[in-house]
């Protein structure tokens, strides 16, 4: 390997108030090479790399590009000099077009020449095998063509330096082996890529080197070839050894066996709902939750699990068909107060547009949608010593890295904005519980507590709706697992019968 | 006939000359809103350039000389906006607001200092500038090319300010500060530059506008005599979802609104004066009602940005 460093990061410190985010960080990255960041939720890996790409200012530290002392003082310094980043909570203008936003900042001329910039793309796409359509907003592209975006971008921008922060957190397993190959295309060009994950899997599988980061200190580096050598199980042991404090891999305690006499608490009935641009979504779907179990919801990202999820939360409209809760036909008491109240909780995949008031602290955020009860307020006024100690007991509970209740969430990690919505609803103790990819963008341990936590909530008696694309985690704490495909329920297999690939073929609609 | 044909002609020219302040003012406000800012004080930019170009009109005894002074205060109004509430973050409704309530109030005083309470004429405004063949042309000759420079010059801008929001590099970054300011931000782009240049343009095109209606279409100040057409420019950029083509038609609406105004007066309606008066702010209201549902204003309107926040 090349023993020049393309960038070098030297003892980067930077504070927020209250939080040391990175405590003299060192940091290479060499040529051709994947180098992996991994950290718990709040460990200050988007920190250090907002850092490189200059939407951060370091209160100490250097950076070297090639040998040679830099100043990134803002984004535009941090591109000039051949760095491209995925932010974590991608940084695309919705309402722009996918080709308004990938020139967007690095337009040739006053005139807009759409020609050129077109061959240009072509080139790209066919040099990494990606596709996008063109003159489509953003806002209608499913979050792995957003994130299709923001790689063409910055390999518009003739990047040299890749920063992927959490790319597969959203992505579908697909859409992910998808990444990796371009991933792998860039580095055999001899650019390089900084990668952030949370799975472990992954990582062992795509990196060069691996970087760990603990309360903001880098507490050890690691060569992925090595780790490949040692086999999966000694390699995962070796990252949570230094990431957790200790040896023990989180266990699989899915063992819980529950009485299983069906007591259905929640049923749809032939349930019809149209999409954003009235396309049919849901066709006709029927469905029984029962009382205490957990009911995974298996299929490809955009075959109506959206839909499913907001029409239980009371957040779209039901076009035919009827929702029934505990024997009273619901159907019609839309709004997500209303459901809330009803006993239906919804944890929604979307934890930055729909899930969090950003610029609410996150004691207010602990509370959304039940600051009219009490002890939260009384005649109409809130009482705020009680809202207070109810959030300082959730962010122990979920050990969210936060100095206060009083601190906004948008200042958070990834992860803990994620365990604040988590927590929330969790707190409520409802009757149905749906919740879509809860655990996105949370550490190890953090998943699998939430596991645990979902088990815990339908051992209690609550219906849990879990919809995700990630088949292990739905194969591990399902009871049952239904397929959605275009909208239709295509089959309802139980635990002991699933199995990846059955559940796969019915994912592509292939019915056995 | 020859009175309908005298009506119509005075209604087109008067209906142009009518919707220039608001056309003006509302084409900057269309970029300082394609940003995100919001400027209320739209308004007081148009009282101040009106009385500027007046002041510096009379001093000088140039006319020209007025509306480059009206186009320096606005540039001066806009750049004290964008420091409070680009620079400082203050709240865009407040500074807005206080800069109409302050640079009214001011002018109004200084008109008293400098006149007392008289209205004296500027000499050699209002002057119309004919288009040689263009003006021969029979009915709309006159009415469409016997106007004033600075309608030819405004008229010319609606393209030419279409295209640039809409066509270029710069239009593009406008148009993604005032979405996604961050996201515009890491993309390299200088979201505080921008806002700056886009409330500094609505500043010059506000103020240029209240110059017009002092020194282009009349000859002289009156401290009140904006009435409102900074706030009707508010709402023509709305009604014209921030395309200024649209904002051209618009403000033609509210011109129109007026003249009818003083048509009605002229030929002798029987009707209160008070009630055709009110006709312009009665279109503001049905327009209000019918845009109210389908309005999606850009997302980061308002917001204040400051990076890694
Ligand atoms: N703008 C900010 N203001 C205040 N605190 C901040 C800000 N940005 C980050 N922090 C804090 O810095 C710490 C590190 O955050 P960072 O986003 O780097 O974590 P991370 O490792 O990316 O975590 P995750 O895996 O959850 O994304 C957190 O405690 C976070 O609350
Ligand atoms: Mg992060």
């Amino acid at each position: 390997m090349n023993n020049q460093p393309l960038i070098r990061l030297k003892a980067i410190t930077k504070r927020f108030k209250g939080v040391i985010a990175n405590d003299a960080v060192d940091f290479d990255l060499y040529p051709g090479e994947v180098h992996t960041l991994l950290g718990e939720n709040g460990a200050g890996k988007s920190t250090l790399m907002h850092i490189l790409s200059g939407l951060v200012q370091p209160d100490s530290g250097s950076i070297e590009i090639r040998g040679e002392s830099v100043n990134i003082r803002s984004p535009y310094d941090s591109l000039r000099h051949g760095i491209g980043m995925v932010y974590q909570h991608f940084a695309l203008v919705p309402n722009l077009t996918v080709i308004e936003n990938i020139i967007l900042g690095f337009e040739e001329g006053l005139i807009l020449n759409r020609k050129r910039t077109e061959s240009v793309l072509k080139q790209i796409f066919k040099e990494f095998e990606l596709s996008l359509p063109l003159d489509e907003k953003i806002s209608n592209l499913s979050v792995g063509e957003r994130q299709r975006v923001e790689i063409a971008k910055a390999l518009f921008h003739r990047s040299d330096v890749l920063i992927l922060d959490e790319p597969t957190s959203v992505l579908t397993p697909i859409e992910s082996e998808e990444l990796f190959n371009t991933v792998f295309s860039m580095r055999r060009m001899g650019k390089a890529v900084v990668f952030i994950t949370h799975k472990l899997k992954e990582t062992i599988g795509i990196s060069d080197r691996i970087s760990i980061l603990k309360l903001g200190k880098k507490v050890a580096e690691m060569s992925g070839e090595d780790l490949r050598q040692v086999g999966e199980e000694e390699g995962y042991r070796r990252i949570f050894d230094v990431m957790f404090d200790n040896t023990q891999l989180p266990k699989d305690t899915t063992t819980i066996k529950r009485s299983s006499e069906e007591m259905p608490i929640l049923e749809l009935d032939q349930v019809v709902c149209l999409g954003n641009f009235g396309e049919m979504r849901l066709k006709k779907l029927s469905l029984k939750l029962n009382k205490g179990e957990i009911f995974g919801i298996a299929g490809v990202d955009g075959n109506g699990q959206k839909e499913l999820a907001e029409i239980l939360a009371g957040q779209r409209k039901v076009v035919s068909g009827r929702l029934i809760l505990d024997g009273n036909d619901i159907t019609h008491e839309e709004g997500a107060g209303t459901r809330t109240d009803l006993g239906i909780s919804y944890i929604t995949d979307d934890r930055m547009q729909e899930g969090c008031a950003l610029s609410m602290s996150v004691a207010e955020n602990s509370i959304l949608r039940l600051f009219k009860r009490p002890p939260f307020s009384r005649r109409k006024i809130m009482n705020k010593a009680n809202i207070n100690r109810h959030a300082e007991a959730l962010i122990r509970e979920f050990d969210i890295k936060v100095s206060g209740p009083d601190v906004d969430v948008g200042t958070l990690s990834g992860g803990n904005i994620q365990k604040i919505l988590l927590a929330r609803e969790l707190s409520l103790h409802p009757k149905v519980l749906v919740c879509n990819k809860p655990t996105q963008g949370l550490d190890a341990k953090t998943t699998r507590y939430v596991k645990d936590r979902l088990q815990q909530e339908s051992v209690r008696g609550t219906a849990v709706l879990f919809i995700s694309s990630d088949l292990d985690e739905l194969l591990s704490c399902s009871d049952r697992i239904g397929v959605l495909y275009d909208g239709e329920l295509l089959d309802i297999v139980n635990r002991c019968d699933a199995n990846r690939e059955n559940i796969g073929k019915l994912m592509l609609g292939i019915r056995q | 006939m020859l009175f309908e044909e005298a009506l119509f002609v005075t209604v087109l020219a008067s209906t142009l000359r009518g919707s220039m302040p608001m056309l003006l003012a509302a084409l900057g406000e269309t970029y300082a809103e394609s940003a995100g800012i919001l400027n209320l004080g739209i308004e007081g930019m148009m009282v101040a350039g009106a009385f500027a170009s007046f002041l510096v009109g009379l001093q000088t005894n140039m006319v020209p000389l007025g509306f480059l002074g009206a186009a320096i205060i606005g540039a001066v109004l806009g750049g004290i906006i964008g420091f409070l509430v680009i620079g400082l973050r203050l709240n865009q409704i407040v500074v807005g607001l206080g800069m109409t309530v302050f640079t009214s109030a001011f002018c109004n005083l200084l008109h008293r200092i400098i006149f007392g309470s008289q209205f004296p004429m500027l000499w050699g405004a209002g002057m119309t500038t004919e288009i040689p063949v263009l003006s021969k042309i029979p009915i709309i000759g006159q009415p469409l090319f016997n106007q004033h420079w600075l309608v030819y010059v405004t008229l010319a801008l609606v393209p030419v300010l279409y295209f640039l929001l809409y066509r270029t590099s710069l239009g593009l970054r406008i148009r993604a500060v005032g979405e996604t300011p961050w996201a515009a931000d890491a993309s390299g782009v200088n979201v505080y530059g921008i806002r700056y240049l886009t409330i500094i343009l609505a500043g010059v095109l506000a103020s240029t506008g209240g110059a017009f209606l002092a020194i282009g279409d009349l000859a002289f100040f009156i401290p009140d005599m904006v009435k409102g057409r900074g706030y009707i420019a508010i709402v023509v950029v709305m009604l014209g979802r921030w395309n200024p083509i649209k904002v051209f038609l618009g403000s033609l609406l509210f011109g129109f609104a007026l003249s009818l105004t003083s048509a009605l007066q002229v030929a002798g309606l029987k009707v209160s004066p008070d009630f055709i008066l009110t006709m312009p702010y009665l279109v503001v209201i049905l327009t209000l009602i019918i845009i109210a549902k389908s309005t999606s204003l850009p997302a980061a309107l308002c917001v204040p940005y400051k990076r890694g926040e």
